[in-house]
């Protein structure tokens, strides 16, 4: 059986440094992956490369098959791949609503000439681009619905700014979506909750999910499997608690003496 | 005290300088020609004030000091405001007896501008001695008012700035408003003198009252607006009432206007809506997709050649006029399709080569395109169907039925037809998918490619339909003038167009046009200005850049945002304020507890 998303020994480097020096791993579908490693070990250039960013120098990242290598963001988007920033990027002077309704772009049609004109099929899929951007912000109950959907996404809160950056890439129609540290700056309540809407994205939402995390709890919480990275490489792999127990990983995270 | 009065001192010597560079390219003498109210109040002088005023103002304003706003209180502001003015005053007086001393002929040899009749004006008729005290104390007292200004309560100094504002503009307008009333038969010499063409004192005290009145009316009604909670459903529903009257009106005043108003403002209006066009499709590139784009001017100038070489025209060459190489003599409505489709193709060859580049690398080649298209046109290789220097004459009309539309009345018409149509695009482009793919790639183009944005289409979809309709304003121009020439298409209009978008706000479509009715508006409507544009603009977008970033009509996703933090800022300090006055309870409170324990 192939996996849904497989990344098969992929380099990157950015002049002298390594970010990913020859990485392999796999997705299955349904599956909660979670990526953890020290700071620099390469894990949002895995994001990057894999969500066409910026190209890998060598190996292959394939979606259900099909290779991702040298195809523009946008079409990787497409293809059913959503994904969220270390640093929450929005669009910051749209409101809440036009962001997420920006995720619905690509799976939409209507072009210059229907809205200008106003056909009645543009008219319709505007409505229908509204509908699911609403129901992409309302994944997260009240938070983000009512009064704060015409509201400038700049105004948000931290955690809600967060929110709303996963709302807009749920609105993309994903199949696999990749999480960059959701849960970085947030309160412990609000990370608990956020741990359950991980696993909901995938029990409610039927989405495959690939998420980097500090927080181990949330790693624990949420993961079936979990990948641990340093200097660019895969050091370990399975559960969490495998995972956790492995000496290679404490070394990397504790350096060589505790693991000693 | 010292330290205002030093602000004062130093913004006192700018203001000086700024009234010695504006005597010096005679601009305050030329100003001087135009009346504005009463018999002596004149445009030059009202110059003259402005400068001790604006220095007042910025030296009495509030600043940042470790963190905390200061203001100073209306002593201080006083002090400021009248060091400000009087030094203004004396730097200009003082360049006065300096020149008096050289001698006024031998500085005019050199400085043209330095005239009798700026002398006059600065001496105020009255010899160099008198006129130095009249401009020292005339400056403080204008520095007072600007000094105190921020004293005074918003609520009054607000409506009293729009008032006199009005009463400005409406005797800036006198070559248009008694001609309009005079059209509908309305007696006007209480309001516009017949002799020196500007406001009476009479009327202008009325404009005044009026303006003002009304300007703390609307105020008022505001402010309990934003106050009162919105109540969902009553509102929205009025406000869209009252909108789309305003639009009724607005259009119907576009209408009639140029009936009562006559040609020259038929002619004015005329060129008005041509940049009007240029400038909505600058406003899709530059505005609604955030791509700089310094060399409008090309789609300008390829709109013009392309209409006249396909409705006909002549190329003077030695042997007379002859038609060019390549021509057709299509109907303008036919060709103007071609236009549009020329203009689009060639919008979007442009952005090809350049999808990869940003901002300022984009900003250089937009400029380099402008210029190619001018050499190109001007060049001997295609001269015989551009015609060179020369151009092409004898533009062909583009009539319907029968009327043509080279006269200015009948033109005007023309060009608002193709105004509404072209805000009507702009409009429905902002809120349709498009426009909000092309909104988040302004916001960030990374981040708008990585949720499913084509960016690259989408550049070139928005250089496309600039170039289309910026293609539509040079093919008007073309039948406006009836001649083509390489000098209309100068780098300047690229300039011009871009000055109108950012003055009336990027990516606002009622700031554009408002934008280009004062920019090219108000100079074509008085001749004085016309000699100054381009400082004028300069200094336009200066202040702009300083006092109000967004335009003068901002796009409402920027107006919005900040509406909301004035919100949030407000509803801070009523927390704020509620917590220190909560605290001041509680210690009052404890000192109380603590006399009683004390007393028993």
């Amino acid at each position: 059986m192939t996996s849904l998303l497989e990344v098969e020994g992929v380099v990157k480097h950015f002049g002298g440094l390594y970010a990913l020096g020859g990485l392999d791993l796999y997705v299955n579908e349904g599956e909660i992956v979670s990526v953890i490693g020290p700071n620099g070990a390469g894990k949002s250039t895995l994001f990057n490369v894999t969500t066409g960013l910026y190209p890998p120098d060598e190996g292959d990242i394939r979606f259900q098959g099909t290779s991702l290598v040298g195809l523009r963001p946008n079409q990787i988007t497409k293809l059913g791949i959503a994904r969220t920033f270390q640093n929450v990027h929005l669009f910051p002077n749209m409101t809440v609503l036009e962001n997420a309704m920006v995720g619905q772009h690509c799976r939409t049609r209507s072009g210059v000439f229907g809205a200008i004109l106003q056909l009645p099929s543009t008219r319709r899929e505007e409505q229908r681009i509204r509908e699911r951007a609403k129901q992409a912000l309302g994944f997260f109950g009240p938070r983000l619905t009512g009064y704060r959907q015409d509201q400038p996404a700049f105004v948000l809160s931290y955690a809600n700014r967060r929110r709303l950056e996963m709302a807009r890439a749920l609105a993309t129609d994903p199949k696999v979506i990749l999480l960059d540290e959701p849960t970085a700056g947030m309160n412990p309540r609000e990370t608990l909750e956020l741990r359950d809407h991980i696993v909901r994205m995938r029990d409610d939402l039927g989405l495959t999910v690939l998420v980097i995390e500090h927080d181990m709890r949330v790693v624990k919480g949420v993961s079936d499997r979990v990948i641990a990275c340093d200097y660019g490489r895969k050091i370990a792999e399975g559960t969490y608690d495998e995972v956790a127990n492995d000496a290679q990983v404490i070394e990397a995270y504790l350096g060589t003496k505790a693991a000693g | 005290m010292g330290a205002p009065i030093r602000r004062g001192l130093k913004a006192g010597v700018i203001g000086g300088l700024v009234l010695v560079y504006l005597a010096m390219v005679g601009m305050i003498a030329k100003f001087d020609e135009l009346v504005l109210i009463g018999t002596q109040l004149t445009l030059g002088l009202v110059l003259l004030a402005l400068p001790p005023l604006v220095a007042a103002l910025a030296a009495a304003r509030p600043r940042v000091v470790g963190g905390r706003i200061e203001r100073l209180g209306p002593l201080e502001g006083l002090a400021a405001g009248v060091a400000a003015g009087a030094v203004s005053g004396g730097v200009i007086a003082a360049w006065l007896v300096v020149v008096d001393a050289i001698g006024f002929d031998r500085v005019r040899s050199v400085f043209v501008a330095v005239s009798p009749v700026l002398v006059d004006v600065l001496t105020f008729g009255r010899g160099i001695a008198a006129g130095a005290v009249i401009l020292i104390v005339g400056g403080a007292a204008f520095g007072a008012l600007g000094g105190v200004w921020r004293s005074i309560r918003f609520g009054l100094r607000r409506p009293v700035a729009i008032g006199v504002g009005v009463v400005l503009l409406m005797a800036m307008l006198q070559r248009i408003v008694p001609t309009i009333l005079d059209e509908l038969n309305i007696e006007r010499d209480w309001l516009y003198s017949k002799v020196t063409r500007g406001l009476t004192w009479l009327g202008a005290a009325i404009v005044f009252v009026v303006a003002t009145a009304l300007a703390a009316l609307w105020l008022d009604r505001r402010e309990r607006a934003a106050a009162a909670p919105t109540v969902e459903g009553g509102r929205p529903d009025t406000r869209a009432i009252a909108r789309s009257i305003g639009v009724v009106a607005i259009v119907a005043a576009a209408i009639v206007l140029p009936q009562l108003a006559g040609s020259i403002v038929s002619e004015i209006l005329g060129t008005v809506g041509v940049y009007v066009l240029l400038a909505l499709g600058l406003n899709i590139v530059t505005g609604y997709a955030g791509m700089l784009h310094l060399g409008f001017s090309a789609f300008f100038l390829i709109g013009a050649y392309a209409s006249a070489l396909l409705t006909g025209a002549n190329l003077v060459t030695a042997f007379g006029l002859v038609a060019p190489r390549f021509s057709a003599e299509l109907n303008f409505y036919v060709s103007l399709l071609i236009v549009i489709v020329i203009g689009a193709i060639v919008g979007a060859l442009l952005a090809a080569p350049v999808l990869r580049l940003r901002g300022d690398y984009l900003a250089i080649v937009t400029l380099a395109f402008a210029q190619i298209a001018v050499i190109l046109a001007t060049s001997n290789w295609l001269q015989p169907i551009t015609g060179g220097p020369q151009g092409l004459r004898d533009v062909t009309d583009a009539p319907l039925f029968g009327i043509s539309f080279q006269n200015p009345r009948n033109f005007y018409y023309l060009v608002l037809f193709f105004c509404v149509i072209a805000v009507y695009v702009s409009w429905r482009l902002a809120w349709s998918r498009t426009g909000r793919a092309w909104n988040a790639m302004r916001e960030d183009e990374q981040v708008a490619d990585a949720m499913g944005v084509n960016t690259s289409r989408y550049k070139l979809l928005g250089f496309a339909i600039g170039g289309a309709i910026g293609a539509v304003g040079g093919a008007l121009f073309s039948v406006k003038v009836g001649t083509v020439q390489p000098g209309s298409f100068e780098i300047l209009v690229s300039i011009t167009v871009l000055a109108v978008v950012i003055l009336g706000g990027l990516g606002s479509v009622p700031g554009v046009v408002v934008g280009a009715l004062v920019l090219l508006g108000l100079p074509g409507l008085l001749s004085q200005l016309e000699e100054y544009r381009l400082l004028i603009y300069g200094g336009a977008l200066v202040a702009i850049m300083i006092l109000r970033p967004q335009g003068l009509i901002p796009n409402v996703r920027r107006s919005r945002e900040l509406q909301e933090e004035e919100r949030t800022q407000d509803a801070w300090q009523e927390i704020f304020a509620q917590k220190e006055q909560a605290a001041a309870e509680q210690a009052d409170a404890a000192t109380a507890a603590a006399t009683v324990e004390e007393s028993s």
